[in-house]
């Protein structure tokens, strides 16, 4: 095995190494602690969507209409994303 | 061949060659960083918000009309406590302000501060809250894209809401929400209920919408349908539903992120395979020269796949390790907007690292197989022709 691709190994296994020591010590359950706690409160648990005016903002309990063709099935941007 | 050899021949080859290399290492680790953003993305949300549903009232009851959902009244609590088996029966208030100098706008929940429960969660959760001065006068809580637009607006202090009488409502922004909660209450303003019916102008026995809860699960389909006898224009939204909703949220098996992995990883490939097996390439002389000085075909194809295998792993573990870094250390800028929009106000969510080894499997499987399949097969092709033809 040649020096580089050792060192290059080496690379990986460190930059690896650090993501999992990342992984098991990060604090996940204070942070779902907070959400959990402001979405008791508000009684709110849809993402806050950073959406315009006529987009539905709450999920699941807002809808969008085409004005032009009511009946149609209304697809806003952010239906690419989220699935219904 | 000695095995020592084998792998000093292996590891020269791919350094000596490495303008070769680095071409499909740089576009393997593109699309493994982009495919495993966009599922740390998407798992790290769905998660985060599934968290949060435990919390939720098991169904929600509001007015419709014309198919639309309009203020409810609020007697319906007191006959929707009169079925059996329901509790925590409470009134919703809120809604979308409209701030039309910068076309942006504002999610504004009324809260029952008066409530225990609420209250105790609400000083938890906000460091050094004090409830009574918050009380005392009109005030709110404002989540922290909100605090950034007013302050960037000069409302530092109060900001005067408009009501649909005409006349404006000065209320003092007590204080922001923390960081932690913006996924959901980035665009928020917290204040009491009563407040914000005064700035929806909703009627003293109107609400948005009501909550409640059915402790016993066997009992859902039963309350539904007392539902629909007591009330003939309501809309009944289950915690279940939602439940499967978010499950299905961001359904990459769903068609759209499959599709676009699917259209780049194809053209990858028969790029790959068409380089691979180029009449004049050095890979055919190469193979050629190796056949001539004795290798077998086994061999040959032996060095190719741990030269591939090389590449593989490596583009892999440096496109996940990129796209966790990016993801979870500095929030996914630009790719985060994609999934939380950016017509509103800007929001910057921390993700919590969660990591699904199964779906890495999978895509490290699909991204392995049909590259090593782009490469064997050719240099498979190349191995068994006599090396004098494989040279020209």
């Amino acid at each position: 095995m040649i020096k580089e691709f050792s060192i290059l190994v080496s690379i990986v296994l460190l930059l690896t190494g650090f993501v999992f020591i990342h992984y098991l010590t990060h604090n996940g359950v204070s942070s779902q602690k907070t959400l959990s706690s402001i979405s008791k409160i508000t009684e709110i648990s849809s993402p806050s969507l950073s959406v315009a005016y006529y987009e539905p903002r709450v999920l699941f309990y807002e809808k969008t209409l085409n004005p032009a063709y009511p009946q149609m099935q209304a697809m806003n941007k952010m239906d690419l994303v989220y699935e219904q | 061949m000695n095995n020592n050899a084998f792998l000093h021949f292996l590891t020269l080859l791919l350094f000596k060659q490495k303008g070769k290399h680095i071409g499909a290492v740089l576009i393997s680790v593109i699309i493994i960083f982009l495919l495993s953003s966009v599922l740390f993305i998407s798992s790290s949300l769905q998660s985060m918000l599934l968290g949060t549903l435990e919390s939720q009232s098991d169904f929600t009851v509001s007015r419709v009309q014309a198919g639309k959902a309009i203020n409810t009244p609020s007697a319906w609590m007191d006959k929707v406590l009169e079925i059996n088996g329901i509790s925590q029966v409470a009134p919703r208030i809120y809604g979308r302000y409209f701030f039309a100098p910068r076309e942006e706008s504002f999610l504004l929940v009324g809260v029952d501060l008066f409530d225990e429960q609420s209250s105790k969660e609400l000083r938890s959760l906000v460091k050094g809250l004090d409830l009574k001065s918050f009380l005392s006068t009109d005030s709110m809580l404002v989540g922290e894209g909100v605090k950034t637009f007013l302050s960037e607006h000069y409302y530092k202090e109060y900001f005067s809401f408009k009501t649909p009488q005409g006349s404006f409502k000065k209320v003092k922004i007590h204080q922001a929400l923390p960081s932690g909660t913006n996924l959901i209450a980035n665009d928020m303003i917290i204040m009491p209920i009563e407040l914000a019916r005064e700035i929806f102008g909703l009627g003293e026995d109107e609400v948005t919408d009501i909550t409640f809860n059915v402790p016993n699960d066997a009992e859902w389909d039963n309350i539904i349908g007392k539902l629909h006898l007591l009330f003939y224009d309501v809309r009944v939204v289950e915690k279940r539903e939602i439940v499967k909703a978010y499950e299905n949220l961001y359904n990459y098996k769903g068609g759209l992120f499959l599709i676009l992995y699917l259209v780049a990883m194809v053209t990858f490939m028969l790029i790959l395979y068409q380089r691979y097996s180029m009449v004049y390439s050095t890979e055919r002389k190469e193979i050629g020269i190796l056949r001539a000085v004795g290798w077998s075909i086994k061999d040959i194809l032996k060095l190719k796949f741990y030269e591939t295998a090389v590449v593989v792993l490596v583009s892999f573990v440096l496109g996940v390790i990129l796209a966790y870094l990016y993801v979870f250390i500095w929030d996914a800028p630009l790719l985060s907007q994609i999934f939380l929009g950016g017509a509103n106000l800007p929001n910057h969510v921390s993700f919590v690292p969660v990591l699904e080894f199964g779906l890495l499997g999978s895509i490290f499987l699909f991204y392995a197989i049909p590259f090593l399949a782009a490469v064997l097969i050719p240099a498979w092709k190349i191995a068994v022709t006599p090396p004098k033809e494989a040279m020209l």
